[in-house]
């Protein structure tokens, strides 16, 4: 009993400090941006006060989309990261990885490229969140009930190479002679210049998909004990997997409709948050959220702060963050991985 | 019919004179049979040929010529077989001039030079000058310089009557396209701007030929007016809902924002002198919406 409490304990106070680091993380964020403003003034502007028009605008209408997109998104992409490794009970499991953004980007890129809808209505978000569904839903199709490693990898790779040749066959495909250009700016994944349209078309379907991961965590729990002992404690194993996979979908859907592709933070985030709170997958989804909002957040900050001459997009930084992160976790995981091809 | 609608009501005078021209001198078969037979494989290019060429010269025009939103000739461009913009359907042509522009692929102009093609490049124009000696330029190979000077004084009337108009205004302009893309002080629409007496404030971004300014130095720069191509509100692209944010609505409502359509300042060309009475009728417009005459800073 004494080790359980202070488990709790080091949980509950990880999550404090993960929480102040958003807070933190958020606040700096609304600070840093191509117009230099100090932090007093972002601070009087943010709470209504302040007479300049032009702060007040570019602190309320510009940054603070940006912000709660970064905290909402990466959130989102922390958790649903947590909930996959949790659900196939296996550290290399991510949205990304298994072609679910590039799905949702197809989706999305479908709509732009025919000219169907505006982009900032919600046939957006909807057509990215079905591609979601249809490719983890898939991916659980090819792979199976106990796929290893190597077979989940392997679908994941043919289904995100799929998805991203479908996405340039549409970016032909369109009427828009723009349209090439402004896709492959939108697949790279950036915050740039979002306003709260962009908030109100996200943050819907990440709560939705957040409700529905958080709802599952007794779940992952008893799976996480192996698949007989969780359907003996009462876990129907097909409907969890169902049901993970909508709330990733609608999730990751409603993230890259608004942002493009972010790839790496639902892998990392967990990671992170493992040696600190423990392999619990239930007791893993909260902060594994928070870890990934503040990887965002960070991130976000960091490509508005690098010198350079046009703006660097997030989804490449996390990108350059996240492989190498990947190739180190399957260094660690090599003697795993051999065992499934011998 | 919308486009139909957009394309008839983007018709300037300047080019049902065009129309009007060719078809005297479609009347006269016997002279354009001497006059070199063109192709042309760039959108620029396509305009100028359109406007100066007889239509017997015209053998093919590039792919984007029938594009009505920034094709300045697209009501005519339909007459004439469109072009693929690569080597191989001009080599079947065997035109005795293909005209370029000077970004058209590298490889494209090198390929129809090597099989004997005299090959006329035009650069980018990046001033009303450089329009007029494009102009000038286009009418040496169509062998048609009376047809060149007449659109340079028109585009010269054009000038004499905008510069009366706003020359004692000197209202800061900024020209943003999608994604937040700002003509620089080295660009057409900015030498367009300057001529009548207006200031571009993309040189205040340390913009020269132009790039992209975030939507935050935008704000921050508080130019008296926007120039953008059109008035939608629909968002078919993220570029597009650049322009569409609300912090740029906020400050830049319609009565900021002046509409110059793009087929006017694309490329060089006659049409120049449609884009200035554009400007002057659009700040016009803007005045009496915003019911002030005079800027606030």
């Amino acid at each position: 009993m004494v080790t359980e409490s202070a488990a709790a304990k080091r949980r509950t106070s990880t999550i404090i400090a993960m929480v102040l680091l958003v807070v933190l993380l958020a606040l700096i964020s609304l600070g840093v941006g191509p117009v230099r403003m100090s932090p007093l003034t972002v601070l009087k502007t943010l709470f209504g006060g302040g007479g300049n028009d032009v702060y007040r605008v570019i602190v309320q209408e510009i940054r603070l989309p940006r912000t709660i997109l970064a905290v909402a998104i990466g959130a989102i992409l922390g958790l649903s990261g947590a909930a996959l490794q949790g659900l196939l009970r296996n550290p290399l499991a991510s949205p990304s990885l298994f072609g679910a953004p590039q799905a949702a980007a197809f989706g999305a890129v479908l709509v732009i490229a025919l000219g169907l809808a505006d982009v900032r209505s919600y046939v957006l978000p909807g057509a990215a969140i079905i591609m979601a569904f249809l490719s983890v839903f898939a991916l659980l199709v090819v792979a199976g009930r106990n796929a290893g490693l190597l077979i989940l990898i392997l679908a994941g790779l043919a289904i995100s190479s799929l998805a991203g040749s479908a996405t340039a066959l549409a970016m032909n495909l369109s009427s828009n002679p723009f349209v090439a250009l402004e896709i492959a700016f939108w697949l790279l994944g950036s915050l740039e210049d979002r306003s709260f349209r962009h908030v109100m078309l996200a943050l819907p379907f990440i709560t939705i998909g957040a409700i529905i991961l958080m709802s599952q965590r007794n779940a992952l729990r008893a799976l996480s004990l192996g698949e007989e002992t969780a359907q003996s404690l009462g876990v129907h194993v097909g409907s969890l997997r169902l049901i993970v996979i909508l709330g990733v979908a609608f999730g990751v859907g409603g993230a890259v409709a608004v942002t493009g592709t972010i790839g790496f933070i639902g892998l990392i985030a967990p990671h992170l948050m493992r040696p600190l709170v423990g392999y619990d997958p239930a007791r893993l989804l909260v902060p594994s959220a928070l870890a990934g909002a503040a990887l965002l957040l960070a991130a976000d900050i960091a490509v508005r702060i690098i010198p350079s001459t046009s703006d660097i997009k997030v989804g490449v930084l996390t990108s350059l963050i996240g492989v190498p992160f990947f190739l180190y976790l399957i260094m660690r995981e090599r003697r795993a991985l051999g065992g499934g091809v011998g | 019919m919308p486009r139909r609608g957009a394309l008839r009501e983007g018709l300037s005078h300047a080019l049902v004179g065009i129309v009007a021209a060719m078809s005297v001198v479609a009347i006269a078969p016997a002279r354009a049979a001497e006059l070199p037979r063109i192709a042309s494989i760039n959108a620029c290019t396509d305009q100028l040929l359109l406007a100066l060429a007889d239509p017997e010269q015209i053998l093919g025009l590039g792919p984007y010529a029938r594009d009505t939103t920034r094709s300045w000739g697209a009501a005519v461009a339909h007459r004439y077989p469109r072009l693929s913009g690569e080597a191989e359907d001009v080599l079947v042509l065997k035109p005795d001039v293909v005209v370029a522009g000077s970004f058209t692929k590298r490889a494209t102009r090198e390929l129809l030079k090597e099989h004997g093609q005299n090959v006329v490049t035009f650069d980018v124009a990046h001033s009303l000058d450089e329009v007029k000696a494009q102009i000038r330029k286009m009418g040496e190979v169509t062998q048609h310089p009376d047809r060149a000077e007449t659109y340079i004084s028109h585009i010269d009337t054009a000038l004499a009557r905008t510069r009366q108009f706003v020359a004692k205004k000197h209202y800061r302009v900024l020209s943003v396209s999608r994604r937040g893309w700002v003509s620089g002080s080295r660009s057409l629409m900015s030498s367009l701007l300057a001529e009548i007496g207006l200031t571009n404030a993309a040189g205040e971004l340390g913009l020269k030929f132009g790039g992209f300014a975030s939507l935050e130095a935008i704000i921050k720069l508080q130019p008296d007016f926007i120039v953008v191509s059109n008035d939608s509100d629909f968002a078919e692209d993220e570029g597009r809902a650049f322009l569409l944010h609300p912090a740029l609505e906020h400050f830049y409502p319609p009565s900021k924002r002046l509409i110059v359509p793009e087929r006017l300042t694309v490329c060089g060309g006659p049409m120049v002198a449609d884009a200035l009475d554009r400007i002057v009728s659009e700040i016009t417009r803007a005045e009496r919406e915003a019911g002030t005459a005079a800027p606030t800073y």
